[in-house]
């Protein structure tokens, strides 16, 4: 599944990002490996949300979110 | 002789007492939102020279200070997620910090995110140059209850770590006194156990010397590219870290210093050496954060209810609403009582000009030309002031990247990010300020473009035109006639703000990716400072532009051919109007009269009205005999109401006034902004007057 199907509330494990080159340097400089956990903090309709990455809180756009697959994982810690 | 003793006694000292330098020069870096730019402004308190990056509108932020006998020269470097080649920021960063102006970095970190912090970190190290470890926010750390092994920390890093709090002002001297002791120095002693990490067979122990050390097959082939670097480039200065590029495959680098590397490099490891380096950070964070489970409770309840998807955006709009109220109102009143300050000090000069018989050029020099030029920028002073007031806190708190979530999907679809929205909805009040806002979008074709559709919005100098001709030539309604100019420059906008980001190739900001700091109470000494800061660069640059402005307009439509006039249909302005004229005759506005009101309407757009009754020689044009009196001149030419209505649609659209212009000139750093403003305005209110009015005339026919 992809992040942008996430649900709030839930955490889910980075498999795989699929986005345009310089978005995904930007999004690894932000902690966004493979393997990382994120949870989902909010969201709207379009696939926009809010997600919480090794303490960083980020926005980010639908095209973004649609390009990172994700599988369910148990909350950090 | 091992690599380590080599290096260190390359470059010797105790730190700045052995080593005499003059100036110490501490470069600070940290990730945004770090309170990097609080902890600078701690140190060199509102003593800071601000200018940008030669060539680039990236700002650099310079301060000086002393403490214990030495001198400190502090840049402020913009703050920056990595050190990649992929913005400009960053690279000017690395640029600079590898650079002989630089002695010691100062790494600021936000304690309560430190996971994150700790990346940018781990990079400034292998930079080689002597870093110092500022733990930021440490007020925040206690707060939620975690806490940071301080002694653990630097040896794993092999940096002095210093825990400060820039809000609470601690630690501050014990940090300087650490950068003064650590010129020159080279890595600390490391210790880390890799409880977690395979162990390495590696021929090299790069343990001690390197606090960030990667997997065998990597450190091969940072081996072996670093051999070629130095048999090419022996005056390299840290071999390493170019080679580390190598294997990124970092552009910038390669370019620079090209060599022999794809029987090496296969392939491009950035992701690996990403991967490895948060491994390294997890392993960091596990031995050295006590009570990682931090209460973001706050912020996550406040976003709640601020990034609500049905309420987040009325929310923001009630309180974009309080802005521009503030800074319309408020702001209003205060250039109201400075206009008022203003008459009676031109009334007075004119006064004194008069009795020791000063020549009637110089009185109309320094009155009409020079007293109101200076009048003119400072009567925005107040809603700039008051605008940025509001912005800063805004910012400061948080809350302006929420306003890009927000606001993103509204705003995606015109093509703009969520944040443009500030600027557009600022232009209704007073297009200066709305340009000024749009400092706060990252992207620069994203601002450039927000620049130029921003002036489509109707702002309140306008206002008088509309009532004017409305009043005169839609007796029936005149409100709904004024109102309609708002709808078409938001639409005129809007389209264009469409088609130039579908022409926009380089269209980088294709999708929204904003990190949402913690919510703060906004500290009042920043605020103080970032808006003393915007008012200076305003006086300084759009001051001097707005003021010479004046004074050329004020020399055009004051002197003729026959030197000072005063009837202003002998001035240059009236021969410029004569000539220009024709071109105006297709939109209907063929008029001199017309031509001159709209050149006078480029110093200002409230001039637009004063002019009208200067050129048609009407006291009081508002008054009701005023302008059936106006309606009557200007019926007798041949105008009529379609023609008001195309000349209110061309005073909507055309040049912005002088203080705009000059406002678009500094903050896209060129003149070449100023006139291309200036050009595609004109251009887009004569095309459109001009279909309006032929079409308009056919319906008439």
């Amino acid at each position: 599944m992809t992040l942008a199907e996430g649900k709030i509330g839930n955490t889910y494990q980075v498999l795989k990002t699929e986005v345009e080159e310089n978005t995904e340097r930007r999004l690894e400089a932000l902690g966004l490996t493979e393997g990382t956990k994120v949870l989902v903090l909010n969201r709207k309709g379009s696939g926009t949300m809010i997600f919480n990455v090794r303490g960083t809180r980020l926005a980010v756009g639908p095209q973004i979110a649609q390009g990172i697959s994700v599988k369910e994982a148990a909350a950090h810690e | 002789m091992s690599e380590v003793v080599q290096r260190t006694a390359d470059i010797s000292g105790e730190g700045a007492d052995s080593i005499k330098k003059d100036v110490i020069n501490v470069g600070f870096v940290g990730n945004p939102n770090c309170g990097k730019t609080t902890l600078f402004n701690a140190y060199t308190g509102a003593r800071l020279k601000v200018a940008n990056w030669p060539g680039v509108t990236v700002e650099k932020k310079e301060g000086a200070m002393r403490f214990h006998n030495h001198n400190y020269k502090l840049v402020d470097l913009p703050g920056i997620y990595s050190l990649t080649c992929y913005s400009m920021e960053e690279i000017l960063s690395r640029q600079y910090i590898l650079s002989d102006d630089v002695d010691v970095i100062v790494d600021v970190a936000d304690a309560s995110n430190l996971e994150r912090n700790l990346y940018l970190t781990l990079q400034l190290i292998e930079l080689g140059k002597p870093v110092v470890l500022a733990l930021n926010m440490m007020d925040i750390v206690t707060e939620r209850g975690m806490e940071i092994d301080t002694h653990r920390l630097p040896e794993m890093l092999g940096i002095p770590v210093v825990p400060v709090s820039a809000r609470k002002k601690t630690g501050l001297e014990i940090l300087m006194h650490a950068v003064a002791h650590h010129v020159g120095k080279g890595v600390d002693e490391i210790q880390h156990h890799h409880y977690n990490s395979v162990p390495s067979a590696h021929r090299h122990d790069h343990h001690k010397e390197f606090a960030m050390v990667y997997s065998d097959e990597i450190e091969d082939k940072i081996d072996a590219v670093k051999e070629r670097l130095k048999d090419k480039y022996p005056k390299m200065t840290n071999h390493r870290w170019h080679a580390i590029k190598y294997l990124e495959h970092d552009k910038d680098i390669m370019e620079k210093y090209p060599i022999e590397y794809k029987d090496i490099l296969d392939k491009n490891y950035e992701k690996e050496i990403i991967n490895e380096k948060y491994d390294f950070i997890e392993e960091i964070i596990e031995e050295v954060l006590v009570n990682k489970d931090s209460k973001a409770a706050m912020t996550d309840k406040m976003d709640r209810v601020l990034t609500h998807p049905v309420w987040g955006v009325p929310i923001f709009l009630g309180i974009m609403a309080i802005v521009f109220l503030l800074t319309f109102t408020l702001g209003d009143a205060i250039a109201g009582g400075f206009e008022v300050l203003l008459d009676y000090f031109s009334r007075g000069v004119s006064f004194l000009l008069d009795q020791v018989n000063a020549s009637p050029v110089l009185t109309s020099l320094i009155v009409d030309g020079i007293i109101a030029g200076v009048g003119g920028i400072l009567t925005f002073l107040p809603n700039i002031f008051i605008l940025f007031l509001a912005l800063a806190f805004l910012e400061d708190s948080g809350y302006m990247s929420r306003v890009a979530y927000v606001m993103d999907g509204l705003m995606g679809k015109m093509g703009l990010s969520g944040r443009a929205f500030i600027p557009m909805l600022l232009g209704f009040g007073c297009t200066v300020p709305a340009v000024m806002s749009a400092r706060t979008l990252e992207d620069m074709h994203d601002r450039r473009r927000t620049i130029l559709v921003t002036p489509f919005m109707s702002c309140s100098a306008k206002v008088p035109i509309y009532v004017l001709f409305s009043k005169m030539f839609f007796p029936q309604c005149p409100t709904l006639v004024a109102l309609s100019m708002y709808v078409i420059g938001l639409v005129v906008g809007i389209v264009i703000a469409l088609i130039l980001g579908k022409t926009d190739k380089k269209n980088s900001r294709n999708c929204l990716l904003i990190e949402l700091p913690e919510y703060k109470t906004p500290n009042a000494y920043t605020i103080a400072i970032y808006v003393w800061e915007k008012v200076k660069d305003y006086l300084q640059k759009a001051g001097t532009t707005i003021f010479i402005a004046s004074i050329v307009l004020w020399g055009v439509l004051n002197f003729g051919p026959s030197g000072m006039v005063s009837d202003m249909s002998e001035s240059f302005a009236a021969y410029i109007g004569h000539i220009i004229a024709p071109l105006l005759a297709p939109a209907g506005l063929g008029y001199w009269q017309i031509a001159v009101a709209l050149i006078s309407g480029v110093a200002a757009k409230e001039v637009v009205v004063s002019s009208c009754s200067v050129l048609f020689g009407i006291a009081n044009i508002n008054s009701v005999t005023g302008m059936s009196a106006l309606s009557a001149a200007l019926g007798s030419m041949g105008f009529g109401s379609l023609n008001a209505f195309v000349m209110m649609v061309f005073c909507l659209l055309y040049i912005p006034c002088a203080a705009t212009l000059a406002t678009v000139k500094k903050e896209t750093g060129s003149w070449k902004g100023f006139w291309f403003t200036a050009a595609f305005h004109l251009v887009v209110a004569w095309v459109i007057a001009v279909a309006i009015y032929q079409i308009g005339c056919l319906f008439m026919i």
